[in-house]
């Protein structure tokens, strides 16, 4: 998951669990505070009687009477003093039924005893609960409207800045990592942030990618010139060995150890123009201008593979149901490919085995695939196969460990996949997927 | 002939192996020897190594062939310079081989070179009991024409060209099949070639002209 896409569900997920939580406490908190309100107002108006029966005396109330009652028109509230003999006790806030004038109704009472001329009294001052609740409501619908509210601006603040603050991050990936080739061709442009962060790991980022760059820039150059320059003293000895062998006089012992150092040379040879030719692929020393038609060029290599595939009696079927040509290929690069691949694919299989070339057209992905009936390659060694000078297959058949190399340098500079399946005993099977 | 060729002991080993085919050799080191050796004398060859010290190759061919346009221009390169070898070409280069290259291929083109371009026709080719066109690529054995294949016609006559000196398999296999050669495989398809040569041939007159050389290769000795 992405960094902005996990952000953008945690903001959203966090702010709905206040929400939640907001409106389950809500009930309780709009009730507390009206409580709460109440309690403060029946304790604000006992102050006012007690106040008035201190300027005025009790008489005031009762006007010579033992009790004294009061209610308002819809019997919200009321107040009640009335002479006890109980002693007196500590103040309470009770709800508790009254029956005022045949309604039963719920009040919430403060009773107050007090002691005024020795005698004791009782003030009940009361609020029907329905009076205390009835904006509860309503307080509590507009609170989780205005939550709900100020919840949408902040997730949006929130998300339009998450966005804005890691919108770095994304070009650092869109830009330096994402469909990265090696080598990095596309020019490392610092990343304009303020976040220290990113710069920090822009730069970083571009270093490495410009060490790597430069050092496979030398790797390249190396092989370039380390083998154009083993060039002429190879030749040097090829013409030497091959004056020695015209003079006169020598005997088939000598000529059979001329014969040899031929070989030794020959080996070299071969190890120097493979090297030279992925240093130059690499370098894009050569065209892609090539319109190719894959079953012509397969035929072109199977005349110069032809004998081989005679000497080990092997059957080769060619069964390609794609007949354009494919553009912008380099003939020659392609070609190699190919001879590589098929010549591997001869080399490494068994006596009265099978080759077949076929292919697949899906989605506008056109596949090339040659299998062998060969030895295989064992799973551990897969990922190796493609290395220079790696030869996994261990029999006795030699190569110079660099044709797969060649096969992938090419398959890179035309921006070919390949694939390998391959089964030890059963056989390999090399895909070339053209895009 | 004169050979361009920047490093001596190459140069001289040329010289030794063309030495013995009778040409005369020429050296020039660089680009400025070279020319001025084209301005006084009159080349029937000239190898060019496009890899010159002072100068681009290809700029020394093009000047030389304004003053000696008459010359074979052979041109070495260093393998995979595709586009050296089709601008030599271009240019009016005759052949081109890349290095490291065998003094006996260089031998053969050269042949094939004469052939092409002097009209220098070595009629037909006497050996054993047979005759060779090379023109037209016919063996006979008197007035029957022997049916050979293109590739066993090729190993044929490179053995023929090189009579009298022992080649390898690689040297014949790298003569067929040019870079694409791989000695262990194609050594005993050289060998079956000759099996082929000898029994097509052996069918007419004794072929034992055709010599196996145990442990190096095949020579033919007339």
């Amino acid at each position: 998951m992405k960094l902005l896409t996990k952000l953008t569900v945690f903001i959203a997920l966090s702010k709905l669990a206040i929400v939640a939580l907001f409106v389950m406490l809500l009930p309780y908190l709009v009730e507390g505070i009206a409580s709460g309100y109440t309690n403060y107002y029946l304790k604000q108006q006992k102050q006012k009687v007690l106040q008035i029966t201190k300027a005025k005396g009790i008489d005031f109330y009762l006007q010579g009477d033992d009790s004294y009652g009061s209610y308002t028109m819809l019997k919200e509230e009321y107040i009640a003093l009335e002479q006890t003999q109980y002693p007196l006790q500590k103040d309470t806030i009770e709800t508790a039924k009254r029956v005022v004038e045949n309604d039963t109704l719920s009040y919430r009472i403060l009773k107050h005893s007090f002691k005024s001329d020795s005698k004791n009294y009782l003030l009940e001052i009361g609020k029907t609960t329905n009076s205390i609740n009835q904006y509860n409501h309503s307080l509590q619908r507009i609170a989780l409207f205005v939550l709900m509210g100020l919840i949408a601006l902040t997730i949006i603040v929130d998300l339009v800045f998450t966005r804005i603050f890691l919108r770095p991050l994304g070009l650092i990936i869109k830009q330096k990592l994402v469909d990265q080739k090696f080598p990095f061709s596309k020019p490392l442009e610092p990343i304009k942030t303020s976040t220290y962060d990113f710069k920090y790991l822009d730069s970083v980022i571009s270093n490495l990618m410009l060490q790597i760059n430069v050092a496979f820039e030398k790797e390249r150059e190396f092989t370039a010139n380390a083998s154009h320059e083993l060039l002429t003293p190879i030749s040097i000895l090829q013409t030497k060995i091959e004056n020695m062998m015209i003079e006169a006089g020598l005997e088939n012992k000598n000529h059979q150890q001329l014969a040899e150092m031929m070989r030794t040379v020959n080996r070299l040879k071969k190890i120097v123009n493979s090297l030279l030719l992925i240093s130059r692929i690499e370098n894009k020393q050569f065209d892609k201008k090539d319109n190719v038609l894959l079953n012509d060029l397969i035929g072109e290599v199977m005349e110069e593979l032809d004998h081989r595939l005679a000497e080990k009696s092997l059957a080769f079927t060619i069964q390609l149901s794609y007949h354009s040509p494919i553009k912008k290929l380099n003939h020659d690069l392609i070609f190699q490919l190919f001879y590589n691949l098929i010549n591997n694919a001869i080399r490494y299989n068994k006596p009265n085995g099978e080759i077949i070339i076929c292919d697949t057209l899906k989605n506008g992905i056109y596949t090339v695939m040659v299998k062998d009936s060969g030895y295989g390659i064992s799973e551990a060694d897969l990922p190796y196969i493609f290395n220079r000078f790696t030869r996994v297959n261990k029999t006795e058949v030699a190569g110079n460990g660099l044709g797969l190399a060649i096969v992938k340098s090419i398959a890179d500079y035309h921006h070919l996949a390949l694939t390998v399946n391959s089964e030890e005993n059963v056989g390999t099977t090399f895909s070339v997927i053209f895009k | 002939m004169l050979i361009v060729e920047d490093e001596r002991t190459l140069a001289l080993e040329i010289e030794a192996f063309l030495k013995k085919a009778s040409y005369i050799c020429d050296f020039a080191r660089n680009a400025e020897q070279a020319l001025e050796q084209i301005g006084i004398n009159s080349y029937d060859f000239v190898l060019l190594d496009l890899g010159l010290p002072d100068q681009d190759g290809l700029v020394v061919l093009q000047e030389a062939k304004k003053c000696n346009p008459d010359a074979a221009y052979i041109i070495l390169t260093a393998r995979g310079r595709l586009e050296d070898r089709i601008k030599g070409l271009d240019l009016g280069a005759d052949d081109y081989l890349a290095k490291p290259f065998s003094l006996l291929e260089l031998q053969s083109r050269m042949q094939a070179i004469a052939r092409r371009k002097f009209g220098f026709n070595v009629d037909l080719i006497a050996f054993g009991d047979f005759k060779m066109d090379l023109q037209k690529r016919l063996v006979w054995h008197q007035q029957n024409e022997i049916e050979l294949s293109r590739k066993e016609f090729d190993l044929l006559s490179y053995l023929l060209l090189h009579k009298n000196r022992p080649l390898t398999r690689m040297q014949l296999s790298e003569h067929i099949w040019g870079n694409l050669a791989d000695d262990d495989f194609d050594s005993n398809y050289i060998d079956a070639h000759i099996k082929n040569v000898r029994k097509k041939l052996g069918a007419f007159a004794h072929t034992d002209w055709l010599e196996t050389m145990r442990g190096v290769g095949y020579k033919i000795r007339i």
